[in-house]
């Protein structure tokens, strides 16, 4: 006799499956679908927290003060050194006498006092500002600086960019951990509703073993049933989770114009991947892990 | 052909379930299996569903060793045997139909085939007019001739039935005993677990009696005592 299985028997048996076993399909989706939801608004929270940290970091900016007496060939090559060095954004050179009028500008009401200052006698020395990307470099950049020849002075708020660098590691560990906890917990409590769900047919898959069904035949159409909820979970979690974030968006843009928000446009992607991803393969596993013990015997 | 050659089964509990028993069932024969509670009877149905395998001994069904056979065997060695249950054990959400093709559905039978075969089936032990219902719809007896055809849908050599009129009243007995009876008749080996002595002695097939965990009498027509 020709022995035949066919993938469309085992979909259509899922199908079937997750039908007649509404109201455990329902818990099953409703749990994963929470899970992804929270997962994902945390994810989200998470990440636009370092893109603000790293925004923030980026303002910092490093200020150095030539030689009084340097030449004009002396402070392009300095310049040039600056430019060259690891973690220099961009450069932003300042004369002395830009300076000058800088401060002249600045102090309208005591004008007078700067009267007496010419260019020849200007106590100001040309001074390049330096943007750098990577806040957690930003003291063996200050370093390097400082080993210039011809550099007097180098400002820098160290302090600043060290706390922020700390603060936005800190925040990452702890988010990371967060995050962690709440994947295995999110695990455990699919995996456990599926468990209920395979528990309440365990019955039913013991009249298939004594039929002589193989652990793959038995294994199937539940494997199926865990993908389907898996994606349909996926699914319904990432509208809400795009709803919600168009509502937070829209809320920070006119309320918290100082946060910066990643729009949901460049992220849609990657969230609905994982949440694909995660819902599948927690349906998958949650079946296998469920069965196995039913399909021992 | 079902050989227990010395079989012993102690749970890890400690319970000496199985002694030493010896039997040998040749095919094409029906054998009435009685005893007590705790005589051993229980212990050699799941034994011989491969449920359980013997301590000691060995035990051999048709060509298969089963103090031998791989997990992954099993299933097609489940494919030899047709099993009834005293507490039916059907599908609740399949019709009759579905629950009799299922059993052939899960060895790989090709559709057309079981669209052929499960009204014939059904046709033998009279449930032809009820292939569109569902379990909850019929009664003890009729449930239990479902399982039958089931047992029966994929051909098998033994129908092992384990307290088969357990849960039903004595005129359907009868009649799932006369269904067992003329199967046994088709050439299967039938092998029937049951307390119920009226029946046993009625039919006056081999009997035998386990008590203790050994086989204390073995006769061909014998009598329930």
């Amino acid at each position: 006799m020709r022995r035949s299985y066919s993938l469309t028997y085992f979909i259509g048996q899922s199908f079937k499956n997750i039908w007649r076993n509404g109201v455990m399909s329902f818990a099953s989706m409703a749990v994963l679908m929470s899970c992804l939801v929270v997962l994902g608004g945390f994810a989200m929270l998470v990440y636009n927290i370092n893109i603000n940290l790293e925004e923030f970091g980026l303002l910092n900016e490093i200020v150095v003060f030539v030689d009084h007496d340097a030449t004009e060939e002396e402070i392009l090559a300095i310049e040039t050194k600056i430019r060259s060095l690891d973690n220099v954004a961009a450069v932003t050179r300042t004369t002395k006498a830009q300076a000058l009028e800088d401060m002249k500008n600045q102090s309208e009401d005591y004008k007078h006092l700067y009267e007496d200052i010419t260019e020849e006698n200007n106590p100001l020395s040309d001074s390049f500002t330096i943007t750098y990307e990577d806040n957690d470099k930003v003291v063996t950049l200050a370093y390097l600086l400082g080993q210039i020849d011809g550099i007097r002075k180098v400002n820098n708020r160290l302090d600043l960019a060290v706390t922020i660098s700390d603060f936005k590691n800190g925040v990452l560990v702890v988010f990371s951990w967060f995050l962690i906890i709440l994947v295995i917990v999110s695990l455990f409590v699919i995996i456990n509703t599926i468990k209920l769900s395979v528990f309440s047919r365990r019955n039913e898959i013991s009249i298939m073993r004594y039929v002589g069904a193989t652990g793959w035949f038995i294994t199937l159409p539940f494997l199926f049933e865990g993908i389907i909820i898996g994606l349909v979970a996926s699914g319904f979690a990432y509208l809400i989770e795009m709803y919600f974030y168009h509502y937070v968006e829209i809320m920070v843009m006119s309320d918290l114009q100082m946060i910066t928000i990643v729009a949901f446009e460049t992220v849609q992607m990657p969230l609905l991947w994982a949440f694909l991803a995660i819902g599948v393969l927690t349906g998958i596993i949650g079946s296998s892990i469920s069965l196995g013990k039913y399909l021992r015997v | 052909m079902i050989e227990f050659k010395n079989v012993k089964k102690t749970y890890p509990n400690g319970t000496h379930a199985l002694n030493g028993v010896n039997l040998r069932v040749e095919d094409g024969e029906f054998v009435f299996v009685v005893g007590h509670s705790g005589a051993g009877k229980s212990t050699m149905m799941k034994l011989l569903l491969r449920e359980e395998t013997p301590s000691t001994g060995r035990l051999i069904v048709d060509n298969y060793d089963l103090t031998k056979l791989s997990r992954f065997r099993v299933p097609y060695y489940r494919r030899e045997l047709g099993v009834v249950f005293q507490d039916f054990r059907l599908f609740p959400n399949k019709t009759v139909f579905e629950n009799v093709a299922f059993a052939m559905r899960a060895v790989g039978t090709p559709g057309r085939m079981i669209r052929r075969r499960v009204p014939a089936i059904l046709n033998t032990v009279n449930l032809a007019d009820k292939q569109k219902c569902f379990p909850r719809e019929l009664s003890g007896g009729e449930q239990q001739r479902v399982a039958l055809a089931r047992a029966l849908a994929n051909n098998p050599k033994i129908i092992l039935a384990d307290e088969p009129t357990g849960n039903i009243d004595p005129q359907m007995s009868l009649e799932i005993m006369n269904l067992l009876v003329k199967i046994n008749r088709l050439g299967k080996t039938v092998i029937v677990v049951t307390h119920e002595k009226n029946l046993v002695d009625y039919y006056k097939q081999r009997v035998v009696v386990l008590k203790d965990g050994v086989i204390s009498e073995d006769r061909v027509g014998g009598m329930f005592e």
